[in-house]
C-alpha cells in the first residue's frame, strides 16, 4: 500500500479519474468498496487505497452498519474545492483589469 | 466543468498588447512573478501565495506561439491540469483579448452538479444521510 500522507490535498484527491468515479457513485448514494470495485471493475485492495486517499482528504466519510462499511460524499467538502475552481473565472476578470492598468502605464 | 472564457477590448495596439503577455517582467507587473520565455516548449512557473490545497506555484509550458496572435499555455497547480489560452484580435478601437481557460472537463463528473447547483438537491441533499447534518456540517436547505 502506498503511504499517504495525512491532511491530503483535495484537489490531489480528484485529480485521479477513479477516484473521481467513486465519488461520483458515492454521489448518488452510499457505497461499499466491493460495490465500488464491481462499478470500476478494479480490485478492492486498489479502490480501498483510493478510498484512504479521499478519506484524508476530508470529501468521504465512513460508517459501519452490521458488517459492512458505507462510505458517502461530505458534500461541504466537496463544494468548497468546486468553489474554489469557480473562482478561477474571478481571478483572471480581476487579472486582466491589471492588464489594462498595466497597459495604460506603459503608455503614459 | 465549462471553460471559462472572457473577451476584453482594450484601446491600444496588438503589439503592445502581445509584448504584455510575452515579456515575462511585464507578465510580472499583472499577472505573477514567472520565469517565462517565448519559446514553444519552454517550460515555467508562477508563483503566488500558497493557499490550503495549492502550494502557490502554478506549472506551465509554452504549447502555442503566434506574434502577434495567439498564445496558449498549460497551467498545472493545485490538482488542476488545465491550459490557458490568449488570442489577439485587431480591432478599430485597438485590440479584442480573449482569454480561455480549459480543460476543467475533466472534473465534469463531479463538479458540475455541485458548481453549476442542478441535481444538487436530488443527489445529495435528498440520498446523503442525515448524520451529515448531524455533524455539523452546513447543509444546503430543503425545498
Amino acid at each position: 500500500m502506498t503511504r499517504v500522507s495525512p491532511n491530503q490535498d483535495p484537489f490531489r484527491a480528484i485529480a485521479d479519474p477513479n477516484r473521481r468515479q467513486m465519488l461520483d457513485l458515492m454521489l448518488a448514494e452510499e457505497r461499499t468498496v466491493g460495490v465500488l470495485a464491481d462499478h470500476l471493475g478494479i480490485a478492492q485492495p486498489s479502490v480501498s487505497q483510493h478510498m484512504q486517499v479521499l478519506r484524508l482528504a476530508g470529501l468521504v466519510d465512513a460508517r459501519t452498519e452490521g458488517r459492512r462499511t458505507l462510505y458517502s460524499v461530505r458534500a461541504a467538502e466537496l463544494r468548497r474545492v468546486a468553489d474554489w475552481i469557480a473562482k478561477y473565472e474571478a481571478f483572471w476578470s480581476d487579472r486582466l483589469d491589471a492588464l489594462e492598468d498595466h497597459l495604460s502605464r506603459m503608455k503614459n | 466543468m465549462k471553460d471559462i472564457e472572457i473577451s476584453r477590448t482594450l484601446g491600444y495596439p496588438r503589439e503592445m498588447v502581445w509584448h504584455a503577455l510575452t515579456d515575462s517582467g511585464q507578465l510580472a507587473a499583472w499577472l505573477m512573478p514567472n520565469d517565462f520565455r517565448p519559446e514553444v516548449g519552454h517550460r515555467f512557473t508562477f508563483t503566488t501565495k500558497p493557499a490550503p490545497g495549492f502550494d502557490g506555484i502554478v506549472r506551465c509550458e509554452v504549447l502555442e506561439l503566434s506574434p502577434p496572435e495567439r498564445l496558449v499555455i498549460s497551467w498545472r497547480g493545485g490538482g488542476l491540469d488545465t491550459r490557458v489560452s490568449f488570442d489577439l484580435a485587431e480591432t478599430d478601437e485597438g485590440t479584442r483579448l480573449t482569454l480561455r481557460h480549459s480543460g476543467f472537463a475533466g472534473l465534469s463528473n463531479v463538479i458540475p452538479r455541485i458548481a453549476l447547483g442542478f441535481g444538487w438537491k436530488d443527489l445529495l441533499w435528498k440520498k446523503l444521510p442525515g448524520h451529515l447534518g448531524a455533524a455539523g456540517q452546513s447543509a444546503p436547505v430543503a425545498n
